[in-house]
Order: C-alpha cells, then sequence, then structure tokens
C-alpha cells in the first residue's frame, strides 16, 4: 500500500485522507458517547442526583468486580456460565446442521416434520422451565439443555432455507454430470451455503446467551444469569450491573470471533 | 454420411403438477450425426430445455425413445463457476463427479484450458473474471470430461452484444476445433445460422419438428464471416417466417 501511494494523484491523497478523517471521527464519537455516558451516570450518583442504591455507578461497577475477583468468585461464575453458553452453542449448531441435512435429504421426512418444528420455534422456551427442573435437576445439565433448546430450532431452520435455497441451476448443471445426491451435498450444497453458515453463527451467538441466562434464572447457583438474580433479590444492584456489563464484554467477545472465523472462512464466496 | 451419434424417435414428454399436465413435447423425433452442429430454434416456452434434458437422459420420456451413443457435456445459459473455488477446481469439477480426477485427466484439462486463454487465470476465482472469459472458462470445464456431445443450452444470451458475438466466436473455433457433435437449442435466429451445419424450428407447445434445413455456407464455419455472407439474410427471413408461422 505504501508504495501505492507514491505514485498516486493527489485527488487519490486527498480521497485517502478524508477516508481517514472520518473514520477518526467515528470512533471518536463511539469512544465519547460512551465517556459521556459512563461520566453523566458517575457524576449524577456522587453529586446526589440519583441514588447510587438504585442505579449503581461505574466506580461501584468497577469495584463490585475488584472484590468478586478478591473474593476468588469472579472467574468461578464466568467460567460457569461461559462454559454452558459455549458448550449448549456448539452442541445446537451442530445438531440443528445436521437434522437440517437430514431433512434436505428427505422431502417426505421433511414435509412430515414442518408442522412440529413450526409449533417448537413459536414456543417459548421459558414455558419449559418446570420441566427441565423436574428432568434434569438444577445443575448444569439443566441450563445447557435449555442454551440447546433456544439455539437448535433456530439454527435448523436458518440451514434448511439455506440448503433448499441452492441455485437450481447449478444443480442442473452437477446432475448433467451425473454427480448422486451425496456428491451434490458435499461440492455445492455446502459449500453454497457457507454464508448462511456464518449468519447462522451470528444469530445463534445471541441465541446461546439467551439461553444459558434465561436457565441459570430458573435453576443455577453459579453464574452471571446467577449473580444478576441474587442480586435483584438482596436488592445489591451493584452486582446487577457489574454481571450484566460481564455479559456485554462476553457475548461482544463471542460475536468478535465469529466475524474472524467469517474473514477466514468466506474470502472466494462473493459471485 | 456419418453416424448418428444420438436419436429422438416419437418422443412425447408431460409435465404433471397439481394443477394438471402439460404436454412439453410430443411426437419429436430427429437424429444427429457425429461431429455435426445442430441447432434448434422454436418459440419461447415451447419445451427447448425440456427437449436438452432429455437427450441427456436427465428425464425420462413418457413416450418413445431417445437413444444415443457417447457421453454428453452441458453448457447452460450462465456460467454457473462456482465462486468459492478457482478457475482451475471448477474446470477439475466433471471429473471430481465422475471420479476421474487423475493427474493425466486433470492434465488434458489443464491444457485444454491454456491453449484456449485461461493459462494465466488458472489460479483466480470467477469474480476476477470477465463474463466472457467466464464463459469460455464454462465451456472448458464442459470439455474437460471429453465429452462425445456437447448440449448447449442458449449459451450466449446472458452475455452483452459485443461479448456474444466473441465469444460466439471463440466457442465455435473450440468446438469445431476439437470436432464435437454439439446440439445447440437457442431463440436467437441469427446465433443459429451462424453456427449451425443443421437448424430444425420448432412448432410451438407441444414442440415438434416443424421445419428442418441443411445449411450451405460453401465450407465456411466462422460465425463471423458467415454473416457478412450474402445468403445469410435470406436464411434469417425463410427462418423467421417459419418461426412466426
Amino acid at each position: 500500500m505504501k508504495n501505492e501511494k507514491k505514485n498516486c494523484s493527489e485527488e487519490h491523497l486527498l480521497f485517502l485522507k478524508k477516508r481517514r478523517r472520518k473514520l477518526i471521527l467515528i470512533w471518536s464519537l463511539r469512544v465519547g458517547i460512551l465517556a459521556l455516558i459512563l461520566g453523566l451516570w458517575e457524576l449524577s450518583t456522587s453529586l446526589g442526583w440519583a441514588d447510587a442504591f438504585l442505579v449503581s455507578s461505574p466506580s461501584r461497577i468497577a469495584r463490585t468486580i475488584g472484590s468478586l475477583y478478591t473474593e476468588g468468585t469472579l472467574f468461578y461464575h464466568i467460567g460457569t456460565t461461559l462454559w454452558e453458553t459455549l458448550v449448549g452453542f456448539v452442541i445446537a449448531v451442530a445438531l440443528g446442521y445436521g437434522i437440517a441435512l437430514a431433512l434436505w435429504w428427505s422431502e417426505t421426512v421433511r414435509k412430515v416434520l414442518e408442522p412440529y418444528i413450526v409449533v417448537l420455534n413459536a414456543l417459548p422456551k421459558i414455558a419449559l422451565g418446570p420441566l427441565i427442573i423436574i428432568w434434569f435437576g438444577t445443575g448444569s445439565p439443566a441450563i445447557l439443555f435449555m442454551t440447546v433448546l433456544v439455539g437448535l430450532i433456530v439454527a435448523i431452520m436458518h440451514m434448511l432455507s439455506a440448503f433448499i435455497a441452492t441455485d437450481k441451476n447449478k444443480l442442473l448443471l452437477l446432475k448433467s454430470m451425473g454427480a448422486g445426491k451425496v456428491q451434490i451435498l458435499t461440492k455445492l450444497v455446502i459449500p453454497s451455503s457457507l454464508p448462511s453458515f456464518i449468519s447462522m453463527l451470528k444469530v445463534n451467538v445471541g441465541m446461546a446467551w439467551i439461553g444459558s441466562i434465561m436457565g441459570e434464572y430458573i435453576v443455577s447457583r453459579a453464574g452471571l444469569g446467577y449473580l444478576i438474580v441474587y442480586g435483584g433479590q438482596v436488592f445489591k444492584l451493584d452486582l446487577v450491573m457489574a454481571s450484566t456489563f460481564l455479559l456485554c464484554v462476553l457475548a461482544a467477545g463471542m460475536y468478535f470471533l465469529v466475524v474472524l472465523l467469517e474473514k477466514v472462512l468466506v474470502k472466494n464466496a462473493e459471485s | 454420411m456419418k453416424k448418428e451419434i444420438l436419436r429422438f424417435s416419437g418422443v412425447k414428454y408431460t409435465y404433471h403438477t397439481v394443477r394438471g399436465e402439460t404436454v412439453a413435447v410430443e411426437d419429436l423425433s430427429f437424429s444427429v450425426r457425429e461431429s455435426e452442429f445442430v441447432a434448434i430454434i422454436g418459440p419461447s416456452g415451447c419445451g427447448k430445455t425440456t427437449l436438452l434434458s432429455l437427450a441427456a437422459g436427465l428425464l425420462v420420456p413418457s413416450e418413445g425413445e431417445v437413444t444415443s451413443r457417447g457421453s454428453f457435456g452441458y453448457m447452460l445459459q450462465k456460467d454457473h463457476l462456482f465462486p468459492w473455488r478457482t478457475i482451475e477446481k471448477n474446470i477439475r469439477l466433471p471429473l471430481e463427479v465422475k471420479r476421474q480426477n487423475t493427474p493425466e485427466h486433470r492434465e488434458r484439462a489443464v491444457n485444454l484450458a491454456k491453449k484456449y486463454g485461461l493459462g494465466e487465470f488458472l489460479q483466480s476465482y470467477p469474480s476476477q473474471l470477465s463474463g466472457g472469459m467466464r464463459q469460455r472458462a464454462a465451456l472448458i470445464r464442459t470439455l474437460a470430461t471429453d465429452p462425445d456431445i456437447l448440449l448447449l443450452d442458449e449459451p450466449f444470451s446472458a452475455l452483452d452484444y459485443q461479448t456474444r458475438l466473441n465469444v460466439t466466436e471463440d466457442v465455435s473455433e473450440i468446438i469445431r476445433s476439437e470436432g464435437k457433435t454439439v446440439l445447440l437449442i437457442t431463440h436467437d435466429i441469427s446465433e443459429a445460422i451462424s453456427l449451425a451445419d443443421r437448424v430444425l424450428v420448432l412448432s410451438g407447445r407441444p414442440a415438434r419438428i416443424a421445419y428442418e434445413h441443411e445449411l450451405d455456407f460453401e465450407g465456411v464455419t466462422n460465425p463471423l464471416k458467415r454473416r457478412e455472407m450474402n445468403n445469410f439474410s435470406g436464411w434469417f427471413e425463410i427462418l423467421w417466417k417459419e418461426l412466426n408461422a
């Protein structure tokens, strides 16, 4: 890039400069808004405009996280929730992908199961809370089950519609070469649905967090969802806010990993 | 007279949907000889693509019989190169499907690509090529398994006029020099005249052969030269009338 810069026109240099300025502006506004919110929050509580007991404050959140750390329970709670979320995410994605493949494979099975999937998709999974407690007890298995349940149907529906949307003419082309169903699957359907797979992962990152936190609300004795419920019950809103903040960071980190994966996988998928 | 390589005898094909049945082709009989370039023209929606699918064995006739000696290569309207594969891997696709992905076959395909000007693009992705080059790559992919009969389904209609003339020129030269038998389906009368040895005119649905012409251009096979010849417009007029009859 640097070598190119030497040979390019004044106009192009100006264009690059403008672009850089715009980027700097966008980033400084982003950071500025965050600083403004945090500053006003802190200021309003320290000056007594708002009750820090009810709305907490950035410094109290930082202190809460610090004390969780010194108590030695910070990474225990983070780890518990993270593990439940990640394992649930992987199971939901893998199982959903597999089931979507099976449904793509057989039109009859697909037609038979369609109403069941539609109903399961529409059902609010939290309604199954009591059943889950009775079936799986009050530990991690129950939360995992909830996480998988929330993500699975979305994964199936997302991938199935991508598989079915495979270009009819490309299918015809492969068939004219004499391709069987397995070859059609491995050479066309799976690679051409890669962008949909990535977007499904992005959606399911959110789903996995919904599932794990919802699960922890219902049954858990550890994890960030547990801290939020516990903090609410004993009116420790600092704890609620601190856990919510940690959730934001973790969810953003997981989403970022998927975006990285996308950059590695979808280099040449534009048609 | 050369041997017959493809024959339709009394072929009928019916599509079934919940709303009813549609006879796409009926009582269709014709044959194609070895190394012959046959163009089929017909009004739009008359079942031209059905006809190619029948020829390739992708559809089984409801009545009658399709017999062929030899293997097929199918080329569609758009190039349908897979965007996630390089040109070389796209060209290799039919070899993989037919389990002929041996070093010799691969080399043959690559040499074919080099011979027809795709050498420098082998490691490029389709999105980096122009429309004309992509269609050329699609032809090389069709030729990779060395098929005896090429089935071309309006292979130029998605290109702009300028590119279409050039690609037609290209494809014609490649096909003639490889000595392939071709069955071309098109709705473009001048394309048919500029390329084919013989033109079959289909009737409206259900399609059957309405007219048949042996084109005589004194041995000239180059599409652009044919377009400049005196009898070109004569043929155009005849076929135009027959298509609109």
